[in-house]
């Protein structure tokens, strides 16, 4: 297998996140065709642990991204930035040409997810893949093979629920912090762009999103965070499921099994086996990166995310719904 | 004014009931007024000659007529349970307040916001006992739910999905819940069960609804036979109510619940109530045998006449219709609709 060198840039995201050092780093050391070989301080908040990966990797870290796209030879750069600088360090790597694993999410605003895009065009043929890692769930990814070959008929209707329990809230908001995650998979499963969005906050932690997509099927998505809960690790889903209605049938996917219960006198231990999301989501970069294909989930995948976010967001303030104005055609096949 | 009969009597003397109305749900009010020591079924009352002569047969050859104002006249009518077409529960249900008799009516209690706030007008002043027949208040999963809410199991409810998923169940074009003008729509017809059960979960009355309607099935179809209507309450809290007739395959049961509050928790997915059957046709729920809800609201109903609450009272009715018509504003505009036309709180 052919190995690809990866340059980490970035251990910053929302709030005091910091998915390079949690979930990206510890994917690619274990990927056998991904080898990293620097690490690049994006930001002086989080200068401390990029040098301690550094460390614990092995590798140089380099003070500014500049500096690390300038010396370091890597094809691929996976960008982790703080939320201030992320929409710049994403520009410098793509002007570099790299190939961009992009944490979620992609920017922080639609503008900046459209700026980025038009550069993507413009300096191309790298490749960008949105750090959106359930969509690789494998019961979603069966589900969207099963609905795209008819085994529901013509679906007409999407419900989920994305629901973390516990854990550090988001000062930006669990709407941009986990809505990408579902909305995104609700794009996997039906591939239908969404025409019109209304949104409405539950609590201090959840919205109620209802979707108007292409061809008259409608979806709605309960995410974001609750209360932390006996027995289940914070910050874990709490309940993650798509039910997709379609015309000849229906398929009901409870996205946190499979899972593994062991219980005993003294513990209960429930594991989620399907955990390999991430890893799962390496090896589609690594596709792309050594096809030259587009990623399934990449520029476009961000572009359609960003916009429903930004109306939901809209919707959420005004209390009406909002229409995509600009909602991308997804190509044909 | 007429005068108003109590609960007060011997076994001797039991309680007389007109069952107005011969359709499947009779079937479950008569098997519960037969079942209560304090009630007695009076007799039968159809607009079709034959049904009320069915009725009577299957009931021990019970009094029947196909004409309401003779039957209230009835000595031994002491109340009335409802259960026609819907656009007729509020003249019905007026000709019953004018006789000054006590009504349990089917849902919904009226297709209009405007008669069903005159229905509650007529029974308070004529000192009736009025109760709608919101039955799944009192089904097991119901009770269950409104039980773990009141002990604070999961906080303050914020968010609150209530899914009923079906298959068709309504006979071809000539079904009278497929005419707008007899059912009221779906909202009316079988939408208020879930507003009522969401705002009586959350313990608030909502704002506003936004709701999005289908015509699956077909769509040519005179009513939405898919429909959401989600329900914005002060202080950012939600209800999302999804009902469907229009699910394949016909045999799709679904009941799922989902309550997250301020601090826990709480779900009843459609797995966790029924058994699943695999044979040669393939895999089907199998229902648990059901519990006695149309008892309990019967009695609910009894308590109430003699001076209790009922399960669901008249301004629990008049505040699902107002919900409901505002939801089918909302299916149309495709905007959300203030609610308004439910003049009290919430019990």
């Amino acid at each position: 297998m052919k190995t690809v060198r990866v340059l980490l840039a970035g251990f910053g995201g929302l709030g005091a996140q910091d998915h390079q050092s949690a979930m990206y780093a510890p994917a690619f050391t274990a990927h056998p065709g991904f080898r990293i070989v620097g690490v690049a301080i994006t930001h002086p908040g989080e200068a401390e642990r990029a040098r301690q990966a550094a460390v614990n990797l092995s590798v140089p870290c380099h003070d500014d991204l500049d500096t690390a796209l300038s010396t370091v030879e890597a094809p691929v750069v996976s960008v982790a930035a703080a939320a201030p600088v992320r929409a710049e360090a994403l520009a410098a790597v793509l002007r570099a040409g790299r190939h961009v694993l992009a944490d979620k999410p992609f920017a922080m605003t639609l503008a900046e997810t459209r700026e980025l895009a038009a550069l993507a065009t413009a300096t191309g043929p790298s490749t960008v893949t949105v750090a959106h890692h359930h969509r690789f769930h494998p019961m979603v990814t069966a589900a969207a093979s099963a609905i795209r070959s008819g085994r529901v008929g013509l679906p007409w209707n999407v419900q989920a629920d994305f629901v973390v329990a516990g854990g550090t809230p988001c000062p930006d908001g669990e709407l941009l912090n986990f809505g990408c995650y579902a909305i995104d998979v609700v794009d996997a499963l039906t591939g239908l762009g969404v025409r019109r969005v209304h949104a409405l906050p539950a609590g201090t932690g959840l919205t109620l999103l209802a979707l108007d997509h292409e061809h008259g099927v409608t979806s709605t998505i309960v995410v974001g965070r609750t209360a932390e809960l006996a027995g289940l690790p914070p910050g874990r889903l709490t309940r993650h499921r798509y039910r997709i209605s379609g015309s000849h049938g229906v398929l009901d996917v409870d996205a946190t099994k499979p899972e593994l219960t062991v219980a005993s006198s003294s513990t209960m231990a429930r594991t989620w086996l399907a955990a390999r999301t991430v890893d799962r989501l390496l090896d589609e970069l690594y596709a792309t990166v050594t096809t030259g294909r587009d990623s399934v989930v990449g520029m476009p995948q961000a572009l359609r995310t960003a916009e429903v976010l930004d109306a939901a967001q809209r919707a959420s303030t005004t209390g009406a719904p909002v229409a995509i104005t600009t909602w991308t055609e997804r190509r044909a096949g | 004014m007429a005068n108003i009969p109590d609960m007060k009597r011997d076994s001797m003397n039991a309680f007389g009931v007109l069952v107005v109305g011969t359709g499947a749900i009779a079937e479950l009010h008569i098997a519960a007024l037969r079942a209560n020591p304090r009630t007695r079924l009076a007799g039968v009352v159809d607009t079709d000659p034959a049904r009320a002569a069915a009725a009577s047969h299957t009931n021990g050859g019970v009094r029947a007529t196909t004409d309401l104002t003779e039957a209230l006249a009835w000595p031994d009518v002491d109340g009335c349970v409802v259960c026609t077409p819907n656009a007729s529960h509020a003249p019905i249900a007026t000709a019953i307040a004018a006789a000054g008799k006590h009504l349990l009516i089917e849902k919904p209690m009226a297709t209009t916001t405007a008669d069903a706030a005159a229905v509650v007008d007529r029974f308070a002043a004529a000192g009736a006992t009025l109760a709608i027949a919101h039955t799944h208040r009192v089904y097991d999963y119901s009770l269950a739910v409104k039980s773990a809410l009141d002990a604070g199991a999961v906080g303050e409810p914020t968010l609150i999905r209530v899914s009923m998923l079906g298959g068709w169940i309504w006979g071809d074009w000539h079904a009278w819940v497929l005419d707008p003008n007899r059912s009221g729509g779906h909202a009316l017809h079988n939408g208020v069960h879930l507003l009522d059960l969401v705002t009586w979960w959350m313990g608030a009355r909502p704002e506003s609804v936004y709701a999005r309607g289908r015509r699956q099935t077909a769509t040519e179809l005179p009513i939405y036979d898919y429909l959401e209507m989600i329900l914005r309450f002060p202080g950012d809290k939600v209800a999302h109510c999804e009902l469907s007739r229009a699910h394949r395959p016909g045999s799709l049961a679904h009941r799922d619940i989902l309550v997250a509050g301020t601090e826990g928790v709480l779900t009843l997915p459609w797995d966790g109530e029924q058994s699943l059957l695999f044979d040669e046709r393939g895999v089907s729920a199998l229902l648990p045998t059901s519990g006695s809800a149309f008892v309990r609201q019967l009695d609910g109903w009894l308590d109430a006449i003699d001076g209790g609450q009922p399960v669901a009272r008249g301004e629990d009715g008049l505040a699902a219709v107002a919900m409901a018509e505002a939801a089918e504003l909302s299916m149309t505009t495709g905007q959300p609709v203030p609610i308004t036309g439910s003049r009290v709180g919430v019990r």
